[in-house]
């Protein structure tokens, strides 16, 4: 990733929640529907009050609840407009009924998820557990490292969305506490450059409801007889397909946003100094910063480790997470959310299931950490290394590491 | 053919007095002989029957008239005798079956009831309410230009009122809507269609049972955005207003979101097998509240969904019954006026052949008597004039009128029946003291908040 600081653009200090909000300003969005939540509250207060002061020219709808949040999204969105929210944790899980048919009716919005560990324990705090909770409903994920990613991520998050041969829905997650609150240089965009690296929105072509061209909108559909299993089974097949072709439209936004605005990002996996590597850790999110120092400090002493960031959560880069680890001897998998059903870290279970196609298939672990707020430092960095390295010598796959349980 | 105005008789209110015979001599022949009216009430042991001209469709007076003295005039209905043109031959009284042309010795013509241009001198001499001029023909005839906007053979049960609520409903708000049917009856019934067809002919959607306000907010804000005048519309059942989808209701009300939301209010999950909602009356039988050793029906009142939003201080809350037709487009037109201001909730009750147990060509009598016993209570609401009873309160048939009618009352013990009674005049109270502004939360309604 590399700045370039052009004479047009202009660099302010925000924190992730403000960067969002500009990301929201600067794409021209039509609706935007809030409700407050830890720690995404600054968010909406950033909408509103730019709302109020005439920079974003949105119609803002101040609901009761996530469940309408999303509701009235659904309703702007089936009218032709662009929209966007962004929740998280209890709120996301309140949404769910919402959320859950989004994909399904292909509607394209973008919608943050500003990660914070689920119930229960009663806990405020990051953690991306309430993302991995929807990881299956369909919507695209996007996992944020900085304040600058978060900004472009969800302008970049629009083109994606609302790309023909696409149309879903996208979460764009950023680190509650780490990118919510932590404040940063930002480069800000010219609405120049934004508008001619994102067209006016077209969402509702394909469904709408609009009395010049009036249709019934998600009819009941399937059952056993009649058109029914084949129509369902086209719109799932559908669904999926919109998915995969989702990798190819994320690396071309990335590619014009480059062009554009001449910032460059990693569009579906990063590698971080891996050539030669022996060992790679991978990473997703703002710990990702903390897992390079460690790197760093492991490649001043001569050892051969990477790091593999994953952007793109869903759909998984399979193809793209094979070739960055393919080669390599070990792999410890940092997560900072648990699979319940496997006693490991989510992001871990994609990983080895992707490993299934690379050229060399290397040992993995799982390690987890950062749930609840707690930091990853590189303290616990430099212990997924060690860890890893004994397993890409003696290939004894270990239990789970529960990196904060000593802390 | 349109529809016309009818004089229709009840002889269970019929007394015999014979004011409306002594009235219609007295208008048509200036004589109190009762042998010179048009209208004739005549014994049948106990009860009564009504001798007199139904101005009908096919009238056989007319087809049997050898000299065109007869014909039925197209814009009123009523059938005109042509001094000029008679022959006196009385094949028109042959034809009739219903005494209603006969020789009259006095004139020495046929005489018929021509409704005295449509004011009839023998319903205003009737204080018993045996006789009524029904006056909805106009409603029908002005509608009927307008185009259903369902398609035909919606799968309804036989009888269905909701059926009936939805089509005039949105023949009236016209094509210019998007329409919201969250899950029950409405879209159960073929509105949003199956794999691929549609029963609309207006953008019309599944909304999920519990947001329908969200979703309409969302559309309607967008089309405002664009200067779009687009009405969004709901027709929901009792079950996604008042329980899961009572939330969104309440948030769009409290906005002032313009939206008509229409409650089709059958008093529980019809749709699903008949489950108990937060509208289904005490005592009710339900597939959930059954009736057994231990079970006898749902063993609270009914959440009153109208007075809740009225204290949302809508544009404009009003309830409304398929048995009172003018009544209810008078509503359903301040209700689209109002959805342009802001939120218009309108409670219309529909009762169901099916879920409530009765014989399907029964539904307009029971919407009746729910009415007519105060079980159910016509009244409307805005902001600047506060609560207005649509019709009086008074005089209400006992509360057995009505429940004897229903399946899902027929296991009612007597203290339920009290219970059901002491409510209904409970609530009748608090709805007649809010129209005569006594009682504090009308004032506050409003006053609107501070």
């Amino acid at each position: 990733m590399s700045a370039v600081l052009k004479p047009k653009s202009k660099a302010i200090v925000c924190d992730g929640n403000e960067a969002a909000a500009w990301a929201v300003t600067l794409a021209r969005v039509d609706m935007v529907a809030v409700y407050p939540i830890t720690p995404q509250s600054s968010l909406v207060e950033y909408l509103a009050k730019f709302v109020a002061d005439g920079k974003l020219n949105a119609e803002i709808v101040d609901v009761e609840g996530e469940h309408s949040v999303l509701s009235v999204l659904h309703g702007g969105v089936l009218a032709g407009a662009r929209a966007y929210t962004g929740t998280c944790g209890p709120g996301l899980a309140f949404m769910f009924e919402p959320y859950l048919r989004t994909p399904g009716m292909r509607m394209p919005l973008v919608m943050s998820i500003v990660t914070r560990d689920t119930l229960t324990p009663q806990s405020v705090w990051g953690g991306h557990q309430d993302a991995m909770s929807v990881r299956e409903v369909g919507w695209i994920q996007m996992y944020c490292e900085t304040v600058q990613e978060v900004l472009d991520t969800t302008i970049m998050a629009y083109k994606v969305s609302e790309h023909r041969d696409v149309m879903l829905p996208v979460n764009v997650c950023h680190d509650g506490n780490y990118l919510s609150y932590g404040a940063t240089r930002v480069e800000l965009p010219t609405q120049e450059e934004v508008d001619a690296f994102l067209p006016p929105p077209s969402v509702n072509w394909h469904a709408a409801l609009d009395p010049s061209r009036p249709m019934a909108v998600d009819p009941l559909t399937g059952g056993a007889g009649g058109p029914g299993p084949s129509l369902f089974v086209r719109y799932r097949k559908g669904q999926c397909s919109g998915m995969q072709h989702a990798l190819a439209a994320i690396e071309a936004a990335h590619e014009d946003w480059a062009r554009i605005v001449g910032r460059r990002h990693a569009p579906l996996v990063e590698s971080y100094r891996m050539d030669d590597a022996e060992v790679a850790l991978v990473t997703l999110g703002s710990m990702t910063g903390a897992g390079k120092d460690a790197v760093d400090e492991a490649r001043d002493r001569g050892e051969r480790v990477g790091l593999v960031k994953v952007k793109t959560y869903r759909p998984f880069p399979v193809q793209a997470v094979a070739r960055a680890l393919s080669g390599v001897k070990a792999v410890g998998v940092v997560d900072r959310s648990v699979s319940f059903g496997w006693n490991c870290g989510p992001l871990y279970q994609d990983v080895i299931a992707a490993l299934q196609f690379a050229a060399q298939r290397p040992a993995a672990m799982s390690f987890i950490g950062g749930l609840a707020g707690a930091d990853i430092t590189t303290d616990h960095f430099g212990r997924v290394i060690e860890r890893t390295q004994a397993l890409a010598r003696d290939g004894q796959v270990g239990e789970t590491v529960w990196l904060n349980e000593k802390d | 053919m349109g529809a016309y105005n009818t004089i229709a008789f009840k002889p269970e209110h019929c007394d015999g007095c014979n004011a409306c015979m002594t009235a219609c001599a007295t208008a048509k022949a200036g004589s109190a002989d009762i042998l010179n009216s048009r209208i004739q009430i005549v014994a049948d042991g106990d009860s009564f029957e009504l001798a007199m001209c139904r101005q009908c469709g096919d009238p056989k007076c007319v087809a049997n008239c050898p000299a065109a003295a007869l014909a039925k005039d197209a814009g009123d209905g009523v059938i005109a005798w042509d001094g000029s043109k008679c022959v006196n031959c009385l094949l028109c009284t042959v034809g009739c079956a219903f005494g209603g042309i006969v020789y009259n010795a006095a004139a020495g013509h046929v005489v018929k009831c021509d409704s005295c241009g449509g004011d009839p001198a023998c319903v205003k001499a009737c204080d018993r309410g045996a006789l009524n001029y029904l006056t909805t023909a106009n409603i029908y005839n002005e509608v009927g230009d307008l185009e259903d906007l369902f398609v035909p053979g919606l799968a309804g049960c036989q009888g269905c009122n909701t059926e009936l609520i939805m089509r005039h409903a949105l023949r009236r708000i016209g094509p210019d809507t998007v329409l919201a049917t969250p899950p029950g009856c409405i879209p159960g019934m073929g509105s949003v269609g199956y794999n691929g067809l549609t029963g609309t002919k207006v953008p019309v959607f599944h909304p999920l049972l519990t947001n329908t306000a969200s979703m309409l907010t969302g559309v309607k804000r967008h089309y405002k955005r664009q200067g779009r005048e687009v009405n969004a519309v709901a027709l929901a059942g009792d079950g996604g207003a008042s329980d899961v989808g009572f939330q969104s209701l309440s948030g769009a009300a409290e906005r002032g979101e313009q939206i008509l939301f229409i409650c089709v209010d059958n008093e529980g999950y019809m749709n699903t097998g008949m489950q108990r909602s937060s509208c289904t009356p005490f005592g009710a039988w339900t597939s959930t509240t059954p009736v057994g050793e231990r079970g006898h029906g749902k063993t609270q009142d009914a959440k009153n969904m109208p007075l809740l939003m009225m204290m949302h201080n809508c544009e404009y809350v009003a309830t409304a019954s398929t048995a009172f037709m003018e009544d209810l487009y008078d509503k359903l037109d301040k209700a689209i006026a109002a959805s342009k201001r802001g939120f218009a909730y309108l409670h219309i009750y529909s009762p169901c052949t099916t879920g409530w147990r009765f014989p399907s060509q029964e539904n307009i009598e029971v919407a009746r008597k729910a009415v007519e016993t105060n079980f159910v209570m016509l009244w409307e609401f805005n902001p600047r004039d506060g609560l207005r009873l649509s019709r009086p309160l008074d005089d209400a048939l006992p509360i057995d009128a009505y429940l004897e009618v229903l399946g899902k009352y027929r296991h009612l013990e007597p203290e339920q029946v009290a219970h059901i009674e002491g409510t209904v005049k409970k609530n009748a109270g608090f709805i007649r003291s809010l129209a005569e502004g006594r009682h504090p939360a009308m004032a506050q309604a409003v006053s609107g908040r501070a």
